[in-house]
């Protein structure tokens, strides 16, 4: 029924010289190597990795490590997940901010403090940031602080997260004072507020506006929140998109395809209709109803349309790759030997057929990540409590007149995080395709 | 080829009554109805009564079960009717009708213009391949592509309406026309709509752009290292001769694919962009109707997204055939 004799590129193994070559994804490992720009991606995708899993120890409020009443608690791995946090602090009733109720409930704990005392979830304003700080220093700051209060100029940090927060790892450096201190929560201004008695107009405006020395991308408009703690806490959601999409995108489109392409026949072409069923409805419209029956979804159940809308492209080439393969030699040698069809496919095909497929899988990634911030744009994406850079981009878009800093910021961050996951696909398919190799100079 | 032609048509024409069932089934199960939703969200105390909503959805024909509706649906499709638009109170055959001219204005310029200029554009590339000002320009066309359009919307738009507000670059907000368009001279209507296009046909475009370009140049750097761009070159041909008679015109069998593919993108709007800048498109129309439960007008959209998507890839095939003499229908 097809036609098109398409000119699929041909991934054979690589042939010719007979020295002891190294193995086809070592090779194909080094020539990612020599691309720079691939590199590049790979490692900002690494850093954003980082950053998502260190999030609670870069931007929070809760200590990243505490001694309360003789023990020792990571608090903040609350921001994780619920569970993670000790059941003692809900037990002992503390409340916002953290650093009062260990005060107040014992005056010998001691804790170390994020990066930044910033929160993802709720307010945390002048007073409070001001509240943990050593009541020093009143000095020698006061003329500085007009000066870099008025000017709303440039974000006090790179929007590029990252470096600012060099070693997202490691908690504070000298925390260790016996009191709730700081170990910096760094203020590049070297602390202009310190003690400074301002006008309460300026002090709402530090707390309610564009990015200054306490809120260094600037306030949210709905509950006051913090940008710049919205956008690191929100590369989690932006990788768990990413991969769990992809990851079921995956799962279904490489079996589907796989048991297409190597069994052939009535299951072929019913694999075939379904694929061309699937690519045959707008995804857009697929989503949006899909979302719609939901009614409310959780940023669980918009990972699983995306994956379960997603899958055509990886189904169709893993089909083509299988339908190569299952005719040479090797596969009819593991016949031979008796081995099980899920054997043959996934333990001798799928191995050798994976390089073209990992492609469409990396583009896959930039792309759910896209489709979840326009869905967020649309007021569809995650629920607007979870900290998301499309949830920002639509309160941005919302009051773009006046809020620059709601587009601007996440605006970069998800641009730089598909241009990453592009640039990594683009280097894979120039490392793996056999015909672009032999043309590189 | 005759019977290939019909064997595709049947094919298609299955997936298209397979498509629209399966979307009449979701949304028949969506939460809510065009009455409820409606009338709860303009006043609650206008909420209708039991009797006047079992009533109306008899005439709507909502009483029966979504299965035996998608049948009343297709009758009525049979006939050529698309059904009532409930939430734009008037036939959906009209309300769509109505898009199409600004759903063209701005898709149909937009490929257009991306095509018109990423040709010359990936022709120029191929032949200056790792020239400074190639990758140049290929560095600013990889980011292009990457920058998610309505961030680019968003930004363009604090720009253009909100800084350069009261200056001769200020660009409106929304929409297609001004409030006073009917009284404009038709000069200055055509400006009018033109400002109003601007900001949209760009953040329409360049992706596309971006992405025709990469792709015609990834093909003519395949085509030039074919042994016959070498004849060519042996032959004494001239460079542009050889970039565009040799090399381009075997590069545009793929292209003619990805020509055919973009059928249905030429009517099927664009939901985000279309919202930000309150263009008057197919997009919007189908948010709106998915937003108010509008059954009769998600059908007729959906109907007409797939038609286009299928006749779209039998498109893309024919012209394979045609412009590549080795593929033949069998």
């Amino acid at each position: 029924m097809s036609l098109a004799p398409a000119p699929i590129p041909t991934a054979t193994a690589p042939r010719g010289k007979v020295r002891p070559a190294p193995g086809f994804w070592s090779d194909a490992w080094r020539r990612f190597c020599r691309k720079p720009f691939a590199m590049a991606g790979l490692i900002y995708v690494v850093l954003l990795g980082v950053v998502a899993l260190a999030a609670p120890a870069i931007v929070g409020t809760k200590p990243v490590i505490c001694r309360y009443r003789g023990n020792i608690y990571f608090p903040c791995l609350g921001y994780l997940h619920p569970r993670l946090e000790n059941p003692i602090f809900r037990r002992d009733k503390f409340r916002n901010p953290f650093y009062k109720s260990l005060q107040e409930k014992d005056p010998q704990s001691w804790a170390i403090y994020p990066l930044i005392y910033q929160d993802p979830e709720r307010r945390v304003g002048k007073d409070e940031v001001d509240g943990l700080r050593p009541p020093k220093g009143a000095t020698a700051s006061s003329l500085t602080a007009p000066a870099a209060q008025s000017s709303p100029g440039p974000p006090a940090t790179e929007p590029s997260f990252g470096d600012p927060f060099g070693n997202p790892s490691g908690a504070p450096p000298e925390g260790t004072t016996p009191q709730p201190a700081p170990g910096e929560f760094g203020n590049p201004f070297g602390d202009p507020f310190a003690g400074n008695a301002d006008p309460t107009a300026a002090e709402k405006d530090i707390d309610d506006g564009p990015p200054n020395a306490y809120h260094w991308m600037g306030v949210a408009n709905a509950n006051r929140i913090d940008v710049l703690a919205i956008i690191v806490h929100g590369t989690k959601i932006a990788m768990l998109i990413g991969f769990v999409t992809v990851g079921i995108a995956a799962v279904i489109g490489i079996t589907l395809g796989a048991i297409a392409g190597y069994v052939g026949g009535w299951i072929d072409i019913i694999i075939s209709r379904l694929t061309e069923f699937f690519m045959s409805i707008p995804v857009l419209i697929l989503i949006i109803a899909l979302l719609a029956v939901i009614n409310k979804p959780s940023i669980w159940q918009i990972m699983l349309v995306l994956g379960v809308t997603g899958w055509t492209s990886i189904c169709r080439l893993t089909r083509g790759e299988f339908m190569k393969l299952r005719t040479l030699e090797y596969v009819t040698a593991a016949r031979a030997l008796g081995a099980n069809v899920p054997r043959i496919l996934f333990r001798h095909i799928l191995p050798n057929a994976m390089a073209p497929v990992l492609v469409p899988i990396t583009f896959g990634i930039a792309g759910a990540i896209l489709t979840e911030s326009g869905l967020s744009l649309l007021g569809l994406g995650s629920p607007p409590d979870t900290p998301s850079w499309g949830g920002l981009l639509n309160r941005g878009r919302e009051n773009f007149e006046t809020m620059w800093w709601l587009i601007l910021f996440p605006g970069i961050a998800i641009f730089t995080t598909v241009l990453a996951y592009n640039l990594i696909g683009e280097g894979l398919q120039e490392a793996t395709d056999p015909r672009l190799r032999e043309g590189t100079k | 080829m005759l019977s290939y032609l019909i064997r595709r048509l049947l094919l298609a024409g299955l997936t298209l009554l397979l498509v629209t069932f399966a979307v009449y089934a979701l949304i028949r199960n969506m939460p809510g109805t065009p009455l409820t939703i409606n009338m709860a969200e303009a006043d609650p105390s206008k909420r209708i009564s039991k009797e006047e909503q079992l009533r109306l959805e008899r005439t709507y024909g909502l009483d029966k079960p979504w299965y035996i509706g998608y049948f009343i649906w297709l009758n009525k499709v049979r006939k050529g009717d698309l059904g009532f638009s409930m939430f734009q109170k008037e036939p959906v055959a009209r309300s769509i009708a109505k898009r199409i001219g600004p759903t063209l204005l701005l898709s149909g310029t937009s490929l257009f213009l991306a095509y018109v200029l990423a040709v010359p554009l990936g022709l120029y590339f191929s032949g200056r391949s790792g020239k400074l000002d190639e990758r140049a320009i290929s560095l600013a066309m990889y980011m292009l592509y990457s920058l998610p359009s309505f961030v680019a919307a968003l930004m363009l738009l604090t720009l253009f309406y909100q800084r350069l507000k009261g200056t001769d670059w200020a660009l409106p907000l929304q929409g297609m026309i001004s409030s006073n368009y009917a009284e404009m001279s038709p000069w200055s209507k055509l400006i009018d709509i033109g400002r109003h296009l601007i900001l949209p046909l760009t953040c329409f475009t360049y992706g596309g752009l971006a992405y025709d370009s990469r792709f015609i140049k990834a093909n003519m750097e395949e085509a030039m290292r074919q042994d016959y761009v070498r004849t060519a070159r042996a032959k004494g041909n001239g460079y542009w001769r050889i970039i565009v008679v040799h090399a381009f015109r075997n590069t545009l069998i793929p292209f003619v694919t990805v020509l055919g593919l973009s059928l249905p993108a030429l009517l099927g709007g664009a939901v985000i962009l279309e919202g930000i800048f309150g263009w008057p498109g197919m997009g919007q129309l189908f948010f709106a109707s998915v937003g108010n439960r509008d059954y009769d007008s998600i059908m007729g959209l959906t109907l007409m997204f797939t038609t286009l998507t299928l006749l779209g890839q039998l498109l893309a095939d024919i012209l394979y055939a045609f412009v590549d003499p080795r593929v033949t229908f069998s």
